[in-house]
């Protein structure tokens, strides 16, 4: 109630803010975002000021001291309100990071690329370990080469990771057709385990199907999907590929529930009632990796998986099981189906477009808060790949 | 004198009347068709993709502060963007009657910006913007609005253009024979023969300047906006709360759709 | 025909005029950009730059350099937008001669084809989508349904243009509405049809990028978002920013083309 009170009142203050700045022209330089949330930003400061020693440290330049504190450094960020994240469903993890230190939620919105990091207008910039970090640091066509002089916040050491790349389908479809899923899991996984041995022929693989993407670029994006693959949230070595760890997937549901905001009361309520069991199921991945690679006859022999993004390495697994004939091996014939759009691949496995998806839990969670009935079925990447990437001083 | 203008209003009210009624009983019928779901077996939907007006409008009534708040920005850069858009469109059809030859070379250049799609145009804006101003939502502001002016500018430059010089046949003769000055054949001939054909181009651009401003939301830096909300909420497949927004944004295209008919009526009224 | 052929030339001279004008506004905004940010190229780059991607033989990715993804995608988008386009004009027109036919229609549908136009594709897509099931002819119904309200409006205000007197006459040698309509009304109406259909095809062609987006496979729109996020070269990015200008200006060249074809007086009076 006072949460709605405080939301009416910063509401009146920005309509008002607005305005004036509307009427002023939109020509001079606006104090407005100071007046947008000054209780936040009064009590961020301060909170700044407790901690002592803010980023910088003293030392010169406007960036980060090499070795400043995360803590130092998205205090220092959130106050000046230039932690960046895409929003979209991307965001919780970042939330939560900046709840962790007292900060508000609030972030900016980053577009596609990092040309907000690259002209400072953000400090704190949400990055992909396998695709946005590496266009930062690296310097092939498209990148931005900063090399060293960048350092990043791995959310997994904050102890705020959620899970991403999953593979799921809706809880018909899995009963419907148990072989299918079975021998789906078992090849996929399969094609991963190939990928991660061999992440160049992999890269080359997904370059060959069609991919938008630079061969420098996938190489490297290859060498770091194997690591989420790899390696769970404590950093220890994962060799059972699509391990659904019920730990990493209680905390992802936990930080979902804490973090999804949804202005329908009706699937608010349905998030918050959400348990382990409504979004996962581990039976079809444990058949699967205890089977020898046979499998009952398919019930469905015609499958298709919508990716979460265009192709690229990230979903490198499923390009070498269908090269390698690993779905053949099965008995599935399958279509990759390219996503990258608004059109989410929820919505596309909810309809029926597709059987199975790539996407990430939290996305899941907040499908199946409003209403689908989508289940994972195999948990591909260990460990959160988001990281908050900051410049250091030289 | 006065008998006419009162067989006139009697005429005018039952026509407003059945302007009203018309579309509304239409309307009338499809929320209707709508709610009982006999529109979903038609079209084929089902009741997630489409969900019904029942629930849109209670989504609605619980946010009513939050919604408020993404309204007044998203019409801030709408309404802003459309004045700045024609009156640049306007302009440009002046500038292009006067110097007719090198005019129509000048509207060729200005519709290319149209064949720009806005997801091109808004990160360029994005990015050329950012000195503008130290608060992101006031540089984002800027960068909207700029998206929808150009949306805005090329559909007035147009037909104005069309209505300086589309005269009624033998005026500009009869100006001429006159000894009107050019300066007074503007004002007296060109502009108000424009006056029709401004508020064509206004009907197509109001629509467009609602649904450009949502698009630039998508793209903005600063996250505000009922399209930024629609975006975020069908990504993550809520669609019931995007059809909530969805309707909002409609509201703000019929409001000003509505204001804009009744000044052309107002401005129009002893032409028709 | 010599003097057709001078006016298009003089016209084409105009419009290089304009062209030189505006490259010369890019180059000092390119200039000040190089001198102030740290990666000129993601902002706004030298158009020489441009031109040397064009050219250059490297390649992106799968095998195509920058310009023959490009392209290729070009045409995949091109084609849609062809579709949409021609579906979206004959329903425009269809609609506005339904409108002008049955006084009825015109009030009851004309402020829900306004209404259309506000509902984000975002949240259409979706219901589209669960139509058609198929992602492609989703793209084409959309990129239809985002250009006829242009058209429809224009050929209507066409159809209201004509003079009451030239209406009193059809009626006083008897005409039939049948031959109102062919002789009188269409013929008159074309003028408007063809500003429509201008402001409509670059709008296709927007439409189309817009609706590549939201899902994989291929178009430009998938490329734009695809070189925006950095994953191959930026110019990718920026050629198609040109290539789709260029296209949309042919678009509005055709239809200028199509219009002086379909009314040879029209021509006449210009040059008069």
């Amino acid at each position: 109630m006072k949460n709605l009170s405080m939301k009416k009142a910063i509401t009146l203050i920005l309509v008002l803010a607005m305005t004036v700045t509307l009427f002023a022209g939109c020509g001079n330089e606006s104090s407005a975002s100071n007046e947008v949330t000054p209780t936040a930003a009064a009590e961020a400061t301060a909170a700044a000021e407790a901690t002592s020693a803010p980023a910088g440290d003293e030392s010169t330049g406007a960036y980060y001291a090499a070795d400043a504190t995360a803590e130092s450094i998205v205090l220092d960020a959130a106050a000046k309100g230039q932690v960046g994240n895409w929003g979209l469903g991307n965001e919780y993890e970042v939330q939560a990071l900046l709840s962790k230190y007292g900060q508000p939620t609030t972030y900016l919105s980053q577009a596609f690329d990092m040309d907000g990091f690259d002209d400072d207008t953000i400090l704190l910039a949400s990055a992909m370990t396998y695709n946005e970090l590496g266009l930062v640091k690296n310097s092939y066509d498209g990148a931005y080469g900063y090399g060293d002089s960048v350092k990043y916040i791995d959310m997994n050491d904050e102890g705020v990771a959620m899970l991403e790349d999953n593979i799921f389908t809706t809880k018909e479809f899995a009963e419907a057709n148990p072989n299918t899923v079975k021998a789906f899991i078992y090849a996929s996984m399969q094609g991963w385990q190939y990928a991660c041995e061999h992440p160049e022929e992999a890269a080359e693989i997904v370059y060959k199907y069609g991919s938008s993407v630079s061969s420098d670029h996938q190489a490297y994006m290859a060498s770091e999907v194997k690591k989420l693959v790899e390696t769970d949230m404590s950093g220890a070595t994962v060799t059972n590929y699509g391990n659904m760890d019920e730990s990493a997937m209680q905390q992802t549901l936990d930080l979902a529930k804490q973090y999804i905001s949804l202005d329908d009361s009706q699937a608010a309520d349905a998030l918050q009632a959400l348990t382990l069991a409504d979004i996962m199921d581990a039976s079809y991945w444990e058949a699967a990796s205890a089977s020898d690679g046979t499998f009952d006859a398919p019930e469905k022999t015609d499958v298709s998986i919508q990716l979460k993004w265009l192709p690229q390495a990230q979903f490198m697994g499923y390009y070498v099981a269908l090269d390698k004939g690993y779905y053949t091996n099965v008995g599935l014939n399958v279509t990759i189906v390219q996503g990258g759009g608004d059109i989410g691949e929820t919505t596309a496995v909810y309809t029926g477009q597709v059987d199975f998806g790539v996407t990430w839990v939290s996305n899941l969670i907040a499908a199946n808060a409003g209403g689908m009935n989508l289940v994972e079925i195999s948990q591909v990447f260990q460990r959160s790949g988001l990281v908050l990437v900051y410049k250091i001083n030289e | 004198m006065s008998k006419t203008t009162n067989k006139r209003n009697g005429k005018f009210r039952t026509k407003s009347i059945s302007t009203i009624l018309y579309p509304v009983l239409f309307g009338v019928i499809i929320v209707v068709l709508w709610q009982t779901q006999i529109l979903h077996k038609i079209i084929g939907a089902d009741t997630f993709t489409l969900p019904l007006p029942g629930r849109i409008l209670g989504i609605i009534q619980d946010n009513v502060p939050g919604i408020a708040k993404n309204v007044v920005a998203t019409v801030i850069v709408a309404v802003g963007g459309l004045i700045l858009g024609s009156l640049l469109g306007y302009l440009l059809a002046i500038v292009a009657t006067i110097f007719p030859k090198w005019g129509s070379g000048g509207l060729t250049i200005v519709s290319a910006f149209n064949a720009i799609p806005i997801i091109a145009i808004a990160p360029i804006l994005n990015n050329l913007t950012k000195d503008f101003s130290k608060d992101p939502n006031i540089r984002s502001m800027l960068a909207k609005m700029l998206v929808v002016m150009l949306t805005c500018t090329v559909s007035m430059s147009i037909n104005a253009f069309r209505g300086f010089n589309e005269l009624k046949p033998f005026s500009e003769d009869l100006m001429k024979s006159y000894a009107a000055s050019k300066v007074t054949v503007f004002m007296k001939l060109r502009i108000p023969n424009s006056l029709p054909y401004v508020f064509t181009a206004l009907r197509v651009s109001v629509p467009a300047s609602v649904i450009s401003a949502l698009v630039s939301e998508y793209f903005a830096e600063y996250i505000i906006g009922v399209g930024r909300q629609i975006r975020e909420n069908i990504v993550l497949a809520q669609y019931a709360t995007a059809w909530a927004y969805i309707l909002v944004a409609c509201f703000i295209g019929i409001i000003m759709y509505v204001i804009l008919l009744i000044t052309e009526g107002i401005l129009l009224k002893g032409r028709r | 025909m010599k003097r057709i052929k001078k006016f298009f030339q003089s016209n084409n001279l105009v419009t290089l005029v304009w062209g030189i004008g505006l490259i010369i506004v890019w180059e000092i905004g390119a200039f000040i950009i190089e001198g102030s940010k740290r990666s000129p190229e993601n902002v706004l780059p030298h158009l020489y730059q441009i031109v040397a991607s064009v050219f250059s033989d490297k390649l992106v990715s799968n095998n195509q350099t920058a310009i023959q993804i490009v392209m290729s995608n070009a045409g995949i988008t091109l084609f849609r937008a062809g579709i949409g386009f021609v579906i979206g004009a004959a329903v425009g027109f269809l609609l506005a001669l339904m409108m002008n036919l049955v006084k009825g229609v015109e009030k009851t549908i004309f402020p829900y084809l306004m209404i259309i136009q506000m509902i984000p594709i975002l949240g259409m897509a979706p219901i589209v989508l669960a139509i058609t099931k198929d992602i492609n002819k989703s793209r084409i119904v959309i990129a239809a349904i985002l250009t006829f309200y242009p058209v429809a409006t224009n050929t209507l205000a066409g159809f209201k243009s004509v003079d009451p007197q030239k209406h009193e006459l059809m009626y006083s040698i008897a005409a039939s509405k049948f031959e109102i309509y062919r002789k009188l009304l269409i013929p008159s109406s074309i003028p408007y049809l063809f500003t429509g259909l201008k402001i409509a095809a670059p709008m296709a062609i927007t439409a189309s990028i817009l609706v590549d987006t939201l899902q994989g496979g291929g178009g430009l729109g998938c490329m734009l978002s695809q070189s925006l996020r950095h994953a191959m070269s930026i110019y990718v990015f920026w050629q198609i920013v040109f290539v789709s200008a260029i296209i949309g200006i042919l678009s509005y060249y055709l239809m200028s083309v199509i219009e002086k074809l379909v009314s040879p007086y029209k021509r006449a009076k210009i040059k008069g």
